[in-house]
């Protein structure tokens, strides 16, 4: 049976999630150590008070802030960077547009789950991915994906 | 043991985090609140959805708080049996009885004493010219206080029917004159502002189109279609109990297992092949959300709560939140079936999975035989109404102001079952900005409004619902900023309604809204920032609150007064 000291600690300790259910953090790849950024997702235009598809998935307009990216051309072939949603199975990728150091806003995602990838890319509008990956995320409904994505466990401790 | 169940584990052998600091630190709460419990089998089972098991800590409880059933559990074959709804054309002047009454209604196969206005569910759809004024006659003959609110409509604050702002409520038995005028054209309708968990729930509502003088203030259409659209909870063959003292499903709302359009489980219309059929939307449910779309047939969105829209927009489905009001006209171009359904995403929360919900609510049979008049070219053309971005461009200039009132949107709970705390506490993991379905009937059963409040808190003076007491001017035009505060402890979506006047949705998360309608009630996603402009042009008190009738009950509610 669970303790009064226990329940005491469940109530008395804040949750810290790391954002809102909006907001994506992106990480850095050893192509590009010193890039840092975030992404936000906001509801693309509808005349609804929220976008989606007809079969109820979100769509939404991905807002990236990214700083210390370097020029594309030092990681190679490469002169743009470019966004892409691809389902966490790495199988289908939507590219959503070109991203620079500063805010973009790209679109749009319909993806239920999904990762936010960015890459150095040979022109602004690629038909597939091929260059090396500089920043990424998980959606947040990805937390979704595996309870061990849980506050508690993303290095929220009592 | 299944997934839900090693959550439930684990959360019990590890001293957990809570969601959020408006939980109320009250570590006995859920064992207090267990050992108060009245057992009334009345209200068991739940019916949860397919596959999703109830949780474990929750089997054998009950909501604090008695029963209520409509009739009192009066043998639903001596009433009369409910009418659909009848056409009330009136005219500037005209005068109407109203009168909420129990009514049998024959539900997959089941009966039930429920409440209708005239003995018709929905009420009966009153078409008035702009600029008529009506007058009312309510007789309340059920047996609960009642009112009558006409949403929407910019009235005159005597009449608007919101017991303890405007008038007190109108006893069983008791009768309440409105008068009624209508300024402007649009798609409105009519619920009572008392226990809404019940009485709209049990079919009080009704529409009204007020019509513009002008003949061509819509395109053409072949034919008009006014539907209202509801579910209702229902266990194998009995209403599930309402809370006695106040409403329970109060962390979520009563999300109905059974979807109906204007009161019936399957809705069906006969149209000619290339007919334009305008439909007149109206979400009366209390809490759900709804993503309509018909069977890939072209629709375009024309017009909302008290206005058209800027200009006209080809749209894949059309989304509802609780009371808000859409105009779209479908054209139907080939025969055959067309099937109308509310399509979501819904998260399964035991496997942390989406998966995808459809609910047929009826169909369209598009015969062989071509329309007469094909108004084709005219749908295909997006008109642009010049008159509505006219009366816009008057705001525009306030649109970048600051905020003269923030609200941040959140909840407080106290003594919750303890298993009820514990999965919400997991499930922060992840809010969807809209919840569509109730992934977990049983929890949201168990919290009434003795365990949640639903808060509008003032961010500038830390008043919250009730407590704050806001006055403007006749005429000012003032900015609302509402945030819709993911961190709470059970994040929700909230239709924000507002009565008496009309307001824009200048801009969600800080993005300009491009094509503009008039409204008065307004979706505020979780984790969304939506800012209002409202026109505050008709003077009274004025109920500012959530539409899902559950949070209204819990507390989401406070008055605008309008100065004169
Ligand atoms: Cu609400």
């Amino acid at each position: 049976m669970i303790g009064v000291r226990q329940l005491s600690l469940m109530f008395a300790v804040p949750l810290l999630i790391a954002a809102g259910p909006y907001d994506i953090p992106l990480f850095s790849t050893p192509k590009a150590p010193r890039a840092s950024g975030s992404a936000r997702l906001v509801f693309a235009q509808s005349p609804f008070g929220i976008s989606v598809t007809a079969d109820g998935r979100a769509q939404y307009d991905v807002q990236v802030a990214v700083s210390g990216l370097p020029s594309p051309s030092s990681l190679g072939a490469f002169r743009a960077y470019v966004a892409w949603a691809a389902t966490p199975d790495l199988q289908r990728w939507d590219r959503l547009g070109p991203i620079a150091n500063g805010t973009t806003t790209v679109g749009h995602v319909t993806l239920n789950k999904f990762l936010l990838v960015i890459t150095a890319e040979p022109d602004s509008a690629p038909r597939s991915h091929a260059g090396p990956t500089v920043l990424h995320g998980t959606s947040p409904s990805g937390w979704l994906q595996s309870f061990l994505n849980h506050p508690m466990f993303r290095g929220i401790t009592g | 043991m299944n997934g839900r169940a090693a959550l439930v584990a684990i959360s019990l052998g590890v001293p957990l985090a809570i969601g959020s600091a408006q939980q109320k630190r009250d570590p006995m709460s859920g064992m207090d609140h267990m050992q108060g419990m009245k057992h009334d089998s009345a209200g068991m089972p739940i019916p949860m959805p397919r596959g999703m098991p109830m949780i474990p800590g929750l089997i054998g409880l009950v909501p604090s708080g008695g029963t209520f059933v409509p009739g009192g559990g009066i043998d639903p074959a001596r009433l009369p049996l409910a009418k659909p709804s009848q056409l009330l054309r009136l005219a500037d002047g005209d005068t109407i009885d109203l009168t909420a009454m129990l009514v049998r209604r024959r539900i997959k196969g089941h009966e039930f004493a429920m409440y209708g206005f005239n003995g018709e569910v929905p009420g009966p759809l009153i078409r008035v010219p702009q600029n008529a004024t009506i007058i009312a006659r309510f007789h309340n003959r059920i047996d609960l206080p009642s009112a009558v609110h006409w949403h929407g409509v910019r009235l005159d604050n005597r009449s608007d029917g919101a017991p303890g702002v405007t008038q007190e409520p109108v006893a069983p038995g008791g009768s309440y004159v409105y008068r009624v005028h209508f300024p402007d054209a649009g798609i409105y309708w009519y619920h009572p502002h008392v226990r809404e968990d019940v009485e709209q729930a049990m079919g009080l509502f009704g529409n009204m189109i007020v019509d513009s003088p002008d003949a061509d203030y819509y395109g053409p259409a072949n034919s008009e279609h006014a539907l209202m659209l509801d579910d209702l909870l229902i266990n194998a063959d009995t209403l599930v109990p309402f809370g006695a003292d106040g409403p329970d499903f109060a962390l979520m709302g009563r999300v109905g297992n059974v979807l109906l359009t204007n009161g019936e489980p399957s809705y069906a219309l006969h149209v000619r092949r290339g007919e334009v059929a305008r439909f007149y939307l109206t979400n009366a449910a209390s809490s759900r959300t709804y993503n309509l779309s018909f069977g890939g047939a072209q629709m375009k969105v024309i017009a909302s709560d008290q206005s058209r829209f800027e200009h006209e927009e080809l749209v894949p489905s059309v989304v509802l939140a609780p009371a808000e009001r859409y105009v779209v006209d479908v054209r139907f171009a080939r025969a055959g079936r067309y099937a109308i359904v509310n399509a979501v995403q819904a998260i399964n929360h035991y496997k942390g999975e989406f998966e995808p919900e459809v609910d047929t609510l009826g169909f369209v049979t598009v015969d062989a035989a071509p329309v007469r008049a094909d108004y084709g070219r005219a749908f295909a053309t997006m008109r642009v109404n010049s008159a509505v971005t006219k009366d816009v461009d008057r705001y525009r200039g306030y649109f970048d102001k600051p905020p003269d009132k923030e609200l941040t949107l959140t909840v407080q709970t106290t003594g919750l079952a303890l298993a009820t705390v514990q999965f919400m506490t997991i499930d922060t993991a992840y809010y969807a900005p809209v919840e569509w379905i109730d992934g977990m009937p049983d929890m949201n059963w168990l919290s009434t409004s003795k365990e949640v409040r639903w808060i509008l808190r003032d961010d500038a003076t830390g008043k919250e619902n009730m407590d704050i007491d806001w006055h403007v001017a006749r005429g000012s035009v003032v900015k609302l900023r509402l945030f819709n505060d993911p961190k709470s402890f059970h994040p929700m979506q909230h239709p924000i309604h507002l009565h008496g006047q009309r307001m824009l949705v200048i801009a969600r998360d800080g993005v300009p809204t491009r094509n503009q309608v008039w409204k008065d009630t307004a979706l505020i996603p979780v984790g969304s920032t939506v800012d209002l402009l409202i026109d505050a042009s008709n003077p009274g008190d004025w109920m500012l609150h959530c539409h899902i009738a559950e949070h209204l009950g819990a507390g989401m509610m406070t008055v605008l007064h309008v100065d004169r």
